[in-house]
């Protein structure tokens, strides 16, 4: 591969054009851009559909919202109604990959934290669900709610958020 | 009976001033419209299993294998409003010589959130509140929630288990996110408690015919966890006093005891790699008790160390190493056993313990936990105040611990 086509490849995955027009490669670029690559390569993109109630008036979400939300840390939309969380089972497929490649926490830290909220009267946890049709289905029915199905589809009433970094 | 009767009159008391304090403060935030339905959940848990301790009266006074490790519960919570929820929790619980054994109210609390955002929540929770300032107090009871069967006692002394839980007042819960510093908890509580017989005599031994009553318990712990990092550290501050006021016949005059601590905490969680430590000091003033006019004024210290590896989904391996010194000036003991003129051996000073650890999960809510501690010295025993010297004349003793849990 050509130095031209490194550059090409760096700016790609690193999304500067820096490294075009000093017509160098900067180390620092060299290594972020090999730190992306890795991430990209290694968490495949959409592995999960995050979906809402059609009551719910957003479009996207950002990862540390979603963390939050998953966390129980944010109860409410920014429009002060309720936040009502579904989850399917922690060994579930789904559950494993929305939680390590969408949030970006290990399944079992999340089981922590609901169980400590659970068992010790400080909060509640999500509610659990065996599976994605239950899931899909509850969440078209409950206005506030949000949950994660393997891939999205038009035919099911509920509305699809996009993930922003 | 007649301790929960005073407990659901303060429980009332207390419902009462929340209806005041929500009708004055519900301009902080108003109730979210929209169509709330209220939720009942309900969660529970079991577990049981059989210890055998070797060289102690950790659990039994004859040592032999016991089955008097239970510990079974269930709770609910019920939201009337998206700010307004009750919560309770029963348990009952079994673990010999550890702790008084039988069932009792864990919390009970209404939970106001007062406040939510994006960045910050607020909750308010009046009543019976847990503990959940230290690392695993809130719940220390959940086995399946534990790193281990026996949890360090350096630091969740058992014989302190109904003192340290938790107590009946207010409990205020701060958190706040941001995108730059990461996640930020506050978090501060303010009670008392009534002791019950049982535990008083494991405190203080069966000659103590008195009565002892926590009169006030302060806590208050910060944690922090930089953005989206595997790690989180805390800090936690307590403070509390607590009476004994003489019985009939007592070998015991009426005492004032208090107890301020100091702890720092920290924890990572891996994929496969789980580091945590927990340590303490802990300043222990004791006026009275043993005759009128006594007063003790020492400082204790004790920490752990721990790593978990999980092997496979199902398979988690545990190691821990803790300490506990029960004057910090008294590291070996000899000035216990001088002061008691022989009385108490030196190595009630001090409690040193080597844990090794597995578990397994059969499913998501069923799984098998074993454990071998190998422990050094006897300061962690009860009762407290008045050693069982009798059953306990060796430094060194072991055990082994296996236990069967299921939660839903």
């Amino acid at each position: 591969m050509s130095p031209f086509k490194l550059v090409g490849f760096f700016e790609l995955i690193h999304g500067c054009t820096c490294c075009r027009n000093n017509k160098d490669i900067n180390i620092k670029h060299i290594l972020n851009g090999l730190f992306i690559g890795l991430l990209i390569w290694s968490s495949p993109a959409n592995s999960v559909d995050v979906v809402v109630n059609q009551s719910v008036q957003l479009q996207s979400l950002s990862t540390k919202q979603l963390r939050r939300i998953y966390s129980m840390r944010q109860v409410r939309w920014a429009d002060g109604s309720s936040i009502q969380v579904y989850v399917l089972p922690s060994q579930h497929k789904i559950h494993q990959r929305f939680s390590k490649d969408v949030l970006r926490i290990f399944p079992y830290q999340l089981d922590r934290m609901w169980n400590k909220l659970t068992f010790s009267g400080l909060g509640v946890g999500p509610v659990e669900v065996p599976d994605e049709k239950t899931l899909l289905k509850l969440i078209a029915e409950t206005p506030g709610s949000i949950g994660y199905v393997e891939k999205y589809s038009e035919v099911d009433d509920v509305q699809l958020i996009k993930i922003d970094e | 009976m007649f301790s929960l009767l005073k407990l659901m009159n303060k429980i009332w008391f207390i419902a009462f001033q929340i209806g005041i304090v929500l009708s004055v403060l519900n301009v902080v935030q108003a109730e979210p419209v929209d169509t709330h339905t209220p939720t009942l959940q309900v969660h529970g848990f079991v577990a049981q299993g059989i210890i055998d301790v070797d060289g102690s009266d950790f659990v039994n006074d004859d040592q032999s294998l016991s089955a008097e490790l239970t510990e079974a519960g269930i709770n609910f919570s019920y939201d009337f409003s998206p700010s307004i929820r009750a919560a309770g929790q029963a348990v009952y619980l079994n673990g010999g010589n550890r702790y008084a054994e039988g069932a009792r109210v864990d919390y009970f609390l209404i939970d106001w959130t007062a406040y939510s955002s994006e960045d910050w929540k607020a909750n308010l929770y009046l009543g019976r509140y847990k503990n959940t300032h230290w690392l695993y107090s809130g719940t220390r009871d959940v086995a399946f929630t534990r790193p281990s069967i026996i949890l360090p006692q350096a630091i969740y002394f058992d014989g302190f288990r109904d003192i340290a839980v938790g107590a009946d007042g207010a409990f205020l819960a701060l958190s706040r996110n941001t995108d730059d510093f990461g996640e930020f908890d506050f978090n501060i509580s303010s009670g008392s408690s009534n002791i019950s017989k049982d535990q008083t005599e494991i405190i203080l031994g069966e000659q103590a015919t008195g009565e002892m009553e926590t009169e006030k318990d302060v806590q208050a712990s910060f944690y922090w966890r930089p953005f989206l990092s595997s790690w989180r550290f805390g800090i936690v501050g307590l403070d509390s006093e607590f009476s004994y006021k003489r019985g009939d016949n007592d070998i015991f005059t009426s005492a004032d005891i208090t107890l301020q601590r100091f702890m720092v905490n920290a924890i990572f969680e891996g994929e496969y790699w789980e580091f945590s430590g927990e340590g303490f000091q802990e300043r222990f003033v004791l006026d009275g008790l043993y005759f009128d006019g006594f007063h003790r004024d020492t400082k204790g210290q004790g920490a752990f160390v721990q790593s978990r590896y999980k092997v496979s989904q199902q398979a988690t391996l545990l190691a821990r190493a803790e300490v506990f010194y029960a004057d910090k000036d008294d590291r070996d003991g000899k000035e216990l056993e001088e002061i008691t003129g022989g009385m108490v051996p030196h190595y009630f000073g001090y409690q040193h313990d080597l844990t090794l650890g597995a578990q397994y999960d059969f499913t998501d809510n069923l799984r098998l936990q074993m454990e071998y501690h190998w422990v050094k010295g006897t300061a962690r025993l009860t009762p407290v105040v008045n050693p069982n010297v009798k059953v306990n004349n060796q430094e060194r003793w072991d055990m082994w611990a296996l236990q069967l849990m299921y939660w839903f």
